[in-house]
């Protein structure tokens, strides 16, 4: 009995240190990485970078880049990686592709856990929120030759890299959005050109809408998330805050604010305006190509979106209306590319941020529709000529305000414009209360 | 481990040195188990209460400022957490009620000998095995506003309503889709469960039943029924739980609280807060006012349906 207990005793530990051993293995990776490489990074990075950087030629690097490009993007990205890792020998290019909604979790999961990409496509809107956490490098004094690679980019999407005194990115591609109008609905109802002010805006909307038989709108907006309207939001002289980020107030419940969110809110109580911007319906892009919608405001990639889904549709693009101002504008988009804190290839990484931003790399991923953020590159003849026209919207469209706490204020405007397509507030109450709300996010 | 009969106290004092031994070898087969609990769910539960009571830095978590229970208090006086709860409490309450009534229907259905048997109960727990994501899609399809299947029948084939319904624009119509999805795709479930409960009763009690005289329906209320009691019990405690924790068709059909944050469940606004606006700490109060919430209530069940047993 007891020599038998024994030996099951015995068989019974080994079997446990054997699981308790296979299965802390992989475990304790990752729970004991952060500290160590959290520490590791801070004493070991900026010390021993400089020193095994000359020797560091033959050890070779591959770089983590992660981005959200599209099918076609990233065919051409990977071109622009061959010809980088032509260039530089020793470092390669391993890239990690993510959908833009699932993006921000996967990076901050990777950031929390210790295990970032090196180099990173990050959306404009969420630099300043990303620098804020520590969770990037700061570029200028620490990227060789900084300051000569952004003289050459435009000062909108290079200003959206700019927090607390200091640039944690470089604008990699940049965007906006301008009116798309379907000119078969247009002629059926006797229009020949898209509209040039809001005024002629608000007008044809309606106009085509009521000269159609079957279910029709004149215009149709994605969603009631700020990008959606601040097209027209800032073409008719609306601001969310003042220069300095200190207040919302007189500016996200201005005059002007509140005309823009009027005429939406007129639009869409008259049948001219799609209710789908509330949730549920028939998508934009969609119902922009089977004549559903007249006109949608929306940006480049339309063209490669259109190819695909509807070759036949002819894609029109105009500049967005103008305001009473007689100015036009519209929202700066576009990505970003940085380096992430805890990178351990910090020299690699900033190499291969800086190669992006090449007139060369530039011209490759502009054919797939990346518009260029080098004011170099504005009318080269290599770029598609639709083109011509976002870059002339860029000449006045405007940054969301570069501020960590943007997400929260976009929801206060968000909430705010869809209490009032309710008719639970007016436009002056519900933008009233958005200032409210963006003030508290500023104290 | 759950059989183990208690010992007389006389008894006891022989035994213990025994059973102590006994421990042993138990506890060393147990200790793998253990410590993958703690390393895979103890841990990282005790990590996320500290982050709960801090404004927590994801990159510099030294750098992290204790703030006690402000992100417990923010949570509780946040008239969207509040409404959070209230659509989860709403969604659970009628999805689990519905799932329980139709799927013992359903169970009593399949109970019986009839031809096609093996077909009516693989298509009745087809549902449960599709995937969520999918069906949430189709669902979101369905009940578009514009183009949905929903409204066409609704509208133009049995004119009950006059114009097309916006489905999601509305904070309420929008829990509408989201749980016919769930008692849908729950109905299977909670019939095989039953089933199998069914199943174990012994056929004798009806026979002596239908030899007393007593009618079908009879039989279900004074045999069926009692005898489904565990059943019952452990059904309600297990749907309740997965329905106070419901995020995929919340998630995937309100895009985490549209319209104005008013269709949230508790689990897509802590997702939200977390990885939307990155306030770990806030998120973390959530979850554990939620592990508070589901604890109470299943306390709550358990205490109602022994007493109910008695």
């Amino acid at each position: 009995m007891k020599t038998n207990r024994f030996v099951w005793m015995l068989i019974s530990l080994l079997i446990v240190s054997a699981t308790v051993l296979a299965a802390c293995a992989p475990s304790a990776a990752p729970t004991e990485a952060p500290v160590a490489e959290a520490t590791d990074v801070a004493t070991e990075a900026p010390t021993e970078a400089p020193a095994e950087a000359p020797t560091e030629a033959s050890a070779p690097v591959a770089l983590q880049y992660w981005h959200t490009h599209s099918d076609p993007e990233t065919a051409q990205l990977d071109q622009v990686i061959a010809a980088f890792e032509d260039a530089n020998p020793g470092i390669t290019v391993e890239t990690s592709r993510y959908a833009y909604n699932d993006y921000k979790t996967a990076l901050l999961t990777a950031i929390s856990g210790g295990e970032v990409p090196d180099v990173a496509r990050l959306d404009i809107a969420w630099v300043s929120e990303f620098a804020d956490q520590g969770a990037l490098v700061q570029l200028d004094g620490n990227l060789p030759d900084f300051d000569n690679i952004i003289k050459d980019t435009f000062p909108g999407p290079l200003s959206t890299n700019y927090w607390n005194g200091h640039y944690y990115g470089l604008p990699l591609d940049t965007n906006t959005q301008v009116l798309l109008w379907n000119k078969d609905v247009f002629e059926k109802a006797g229009i020949s050109a898209p509209p040039a002010t809001m005024e002629e805006f608000a007008a044809v909307a309606c106009t085509v809408n009521r000269s159609a038989a079957e279910t029709r709108y004149g215009y149709a907006q994605g969603g009631t998330y700020f990008w959606a309207p601040a097209p027209i939001f800032y073409a008719m002289g609306g601001k969310v805050t003042d220069e300095q980020i200190t207040t919302a107030t007189d500016y996200v419940n201005g005059p002007e604010s509140v005309a823009a969110f009027t005429m939406l809110k007129d639009l869409y109580d008259q049948g001219c305006m799609s209710p789908n911007l509330l949730g549920g319906g028939i998508a934009t892009d969609a119902g922009h190509a089977e004549d559903t919608y007249a006109m949608i405001i929306d940006g480049p990639w339309m063209v490669d979106i259109y190819k695909n889904n509807y070759p036949d549709f002819e894609v029109n693009f105009a500049p967005i209306p103008t305001g009473p101002d007689g100015t036009t504008s519209s929202v700066v988009g576009g990505e970003n590319v940085v380096v992430l804190e805890g990178t351990a290839n910090q020299e690699a990484a900033m190499k291969w941020a800086a190669y992006l931003l090449t007139p060369e790399a530039q011209k490759m991923m502009a054919s797939v529709g990346q518009m260029p953020t080098l004011a170099s590159l504005a009318g080269d003849p290599a770029m598609p000529p639709y083109f011509a026209v976002f870059q002339e919207q860029l000449k006045t469209a405007q940054a969301r305000v570069p501020h960590p706490k943007w997400s929260d204020m976009d929801n206060a405007i968000n909430n705010a414009y869809q209490r009032m397509l309710n008719g639970d507030q007016t436009p002056q109450e519900a933008l009233d209360q958005a200032a409210e709300e963006i003030n508290a996010l500023l104290q | 481990m759950g059989g183990v009969g208690r010992p007389h106290h006389s008894q006891q004092a022989m035994h213990t040195k025994r059973r102590y031994s006994d421990l042993i070898p138990a506890l060393i087969f147990l200790l793998p188990g253990l410590v993958l609990f703690a390393l895979f769910f103890l841990g990282p539960m005790l990590y996320s209460l500290r982050i709960s009571f801090f404004e927590w830095k994801i990159v510099h978590p030294d750098r992290s400022v204790f703030v006690g229970f402000e992100n417990y208090q923010r949570a509780l006086s946040d008239s969207i957490f509040q409404r959070a709860i209230l659509n989860t409490f709403a969604y659970t309450v009628i999805t689990v009620t519905a799932k329980m009534i139709l799927g013992l229907g359903v169970a009593l259905l399949l109970n019986q000998h009839m031809p096609g048997r093996t077909f009516f109960r693989l298509a009745y727990y087809l549902p449960v095995i599709t995937s969520w994501v999918i069906v949430s899609l189709l669902f979101e399809y369905m009940f578009n506003g514009q183009a949905g299947l929903v409204n066409y029948i609704l509208k133009d084939i049995l004119r009950l309503i006059p114009k097309d319904v916006l489905w999601f624009a509305d904070p309420i119509l929008t829990l509408v889709p989201i749980i016919l999805l769930d008692i849908w795709k729950g109905i299977g479930w909670a019939a095989i469960i039953f089933l199998a409960g069914l199943q174990a009763i012994p056929a004798e009690l009806y026979e002596a039943a239908r030899v007393d005289g007593a009618d079908s329906l009879a039989q279900l209320r004074y045999i069926t029924w009692p005898l489904l009691g565990p059943t019952t019990v452990f059904l309600v405690v297990v749907l309740v739980i997965g329905g106070l924790n419901a995020y995929v068709p919340f998630q995937l059909m309100t895009n985490g609280g549209d319209p104005m944050d008013l269709t949230h469940s508790v689990l897509t606004l802590m997702y939200e807060a977390t990885f939307g606006r990155i306030d770990f700490g806030y998120g973390a109060a959530i979850s554990y006012l939620l592990t508070v919430f589901v604890f109470i209530i299943s306390l709550i069940e358990l205490r109602l349906m022994r007493q109910q047993a008695a």
